[in-house]
């Protein structure tokens, strides 16, 4: 039972490092970033590329692929979704453009296959990350069998979301963003740059997710696929917790990663995937805004 | 001293102001007058740079600030008190006070005049905003544009909707703070009483643009019932 919920937690703390940055960027900007997933995909690869041509291991991987992560979400911000503030269906449509873009471009390896150039750890083929063995042996630890990877990720996280809320609810910046989030006009004429913040939020919320993209990478295979389908569990969160919430998006992280922990330890994935979407659906019914929410619309 | 000339401004495709030209001598309380959806609070919006879009010059002492976005003509020294005041329900009343902070550079803390003008606030610093009744949001509201040490404040209708025994304490307040502090005040007003006790000049404004101005003097009862009555 405790190894369950504790695969349960590791798979939890990805995906709120993944639902965070979409909390705080959907908060902040009312931007649905559709490139999100994407932005996890370039992390696991920075981890990849970064072994194999600098020798990085994954502590070093992590800070460098939260700066890829974050110029990249930056250049985003500048190129596409500064153009379309306040238009949700055209930043919708526009990143799920980029998103297709950074796929192919990982795909075709930046373009270079049309050369008969091969780069290794790119292309369409799968690509793993390598774990230190120190990581990866478990142990035995007072009767229970100890995952030390999936100890790492749960440290991690706990780790980014004590920073994240350090950087919210304790420093000027996070007045900003928590000020915008709920007024940005009022936040303007009381003289808060509100683009600036926004596209550093933007910037700090796609480096949690190249972090995600690494964090992955230890124990799921990489491709340029893999953004698509952590995209959507990362909405599903953000949704249930309440947009902009923190609170509201770890306890929800909590509460859809076990449920999808536990149904499919006991039955199989399939089914709880199932469960987990009827759990949202019931939620979301019951409570349209989320669990937390700070205001009604 | 603030200059408008010949302002159009935009909501959407919408013309909400045609041509406005108004000035605001320094240290004066301007009330801006006129009927329900004349254009007041969008000439308020359209200073602050809040509209969709605007054209013609916006001058605070000699700088275009027409051109700024929003977040600059706070800093340039204009302050906003919007219709509905518009505080943060769940932020402190200190962290409401001090988001005007962002505007006056610098360490952010709440302006000396404030404890005096409304002491309740102080005494209730770390409860949210949004316990407050409709007057003391409204204080609250003037406490925060007080923060951005503004040259000129914006006040869209400061007393309407709000219980009458604060009323009176509120309108004291924008006095004091013309006559002590010599900010420059732009007052939206329906009352006409309290326009011509506080005011020194004043401007009616009528679809969209400014038909009468001059000093409250001037302002004879037959302006008053033919742009105001009903």
């Amino acid at each position: 039972m405790f190894e369950t919920l504790f695969i349960g937690l590791s798979l939890t703390s990805v995906l709120l490092l993944i639902a965070l940055g979409l909390s705080i960027t959907y908060g902040a900007m009312g931007v649905i970033n559709m490139a999100h997933g994407e932005l996890v995909m370039i992390g696991a690869y920075t981890a990849v590329l970064s072994g194999i041509y600098l020798g990085f291991n994954i502590f070093a991987a992590i800070p460098l692929a939260f700066l890829t992560a974050a110029l990249l979400g930056l250049l985003i911000e500048r190129v596409v979704i500064r153009r379309l503030y306040g238009r949700i269906i055209d930043t919708l449509l526009a990143t799920w453009g980029v998103a297709i873009i950074l796929q192919q471009l990982i795909r075709l390896e930046f373009g270079m296959t049309f050369f008969g150039i091969r780069i290794q750890g790119l292309g369409p083929g799968l690509q793993q990350m390598r774990v230190p063995s120190y990581l990866m042996q478990p142990y035995e630890f007072a009767g229970i069998m100890i995952q030390p990877y999936r100890t790492f990720i749960i440290v991690v996280t706990i780790l980014l979301t004590l920073l994240t809320w350090f950087l919210m609810y304790r420093t000027s910046i996070g007045v900003q963003i928590r000020a915008i989030m709920r007024n940005p006009q009022m936040a303007a004429a009381c003289g808060i740059d509100v683009r600036r913040v926004s596209a550093m939020t933007f910037a700090y919320g796609s480096g949690l997710a190249g972090i995600a993209g690494v964090l992955l990478a230890g124990f799921r295979t990489v491709m340029p696929e893999m953004g698509a389908n952590v995209v959507v569990d990362g909405f599903l969160v953000v949704v249930v917790g309440g947009v902009g919430s923190l609170l509201g998006t770890v306890l929800s992280a909590g509460l859809l990663g076990q449920i999808n922990g536990i149904v499919s330890v006991l039955y199989n994935d399939i089914i709880a995937r199932a469960v987990v979407f009827a759990v949202v659906i019931g939620i979301i019914l019951w409570r349209p805004n989320g669990l937390f929410s700070f205001r009604s619309r | 001293m603030l200059t408008l000339h010949n302002v159009n401004s935009f909501y959407g495709r919408s013309q909400a102001l045609h041509d406005l030209s108004f000035e605001a001598p320094d240290g004066q309380i301007v009330a801006i007058l006129g009927r329900n959806g004349v254009g007041k609070t969008t000439l308020l919006r359209t200073i602050m740079g809040l509209t969709d879009r605007s054209e013609g010059r916006i001058d605070l002492g000699g700088q275009d600030i027409g051109v700024l976005p929003t977040f600059a003509r706070a800093r340039a020294g204009i302050a906003y008190v919007p219709q509905g005041r518009m505080i943060i329900p769940d932020f402190t009343i200190r962290d409401n006070i001090l988001m005007g902070g962002f505007a006056a550079g610098g360490a952010r803390h709440i302006p000396e005049i404030v404890p005096e003008l409304f002491p309740y606030l102080m005494d209730n610093l770390d409860r949210p905003g949004g316990v407050l009744s409709g007057g003391q949001q409204q204080q609250l509201a003037i406490a925060r544009a007080l923060a951005c040490k503004p040259k000129i404040l914006l006040m869209d209708e400061p007393t309407e909707g709000i219980q009458p025994n604060i009323v009176q304490q509120i309108e004291d307040s924008i006095i004091r703070l013309n006559r002590e502090l010599g900010l420059t005040i732009l007052l939206v007003e329906q009352n006409v009483d309290f326009a011509k006790r506080a005011a020194a000049s004043f401007a009616m404004v009528e679809n969209g643009t400014v038909v009468a101005s001059g000093a409250i003097g001037t302002l004879t009862d037959d302006l008053v019932s033919r742009h105001m009555a009903i």
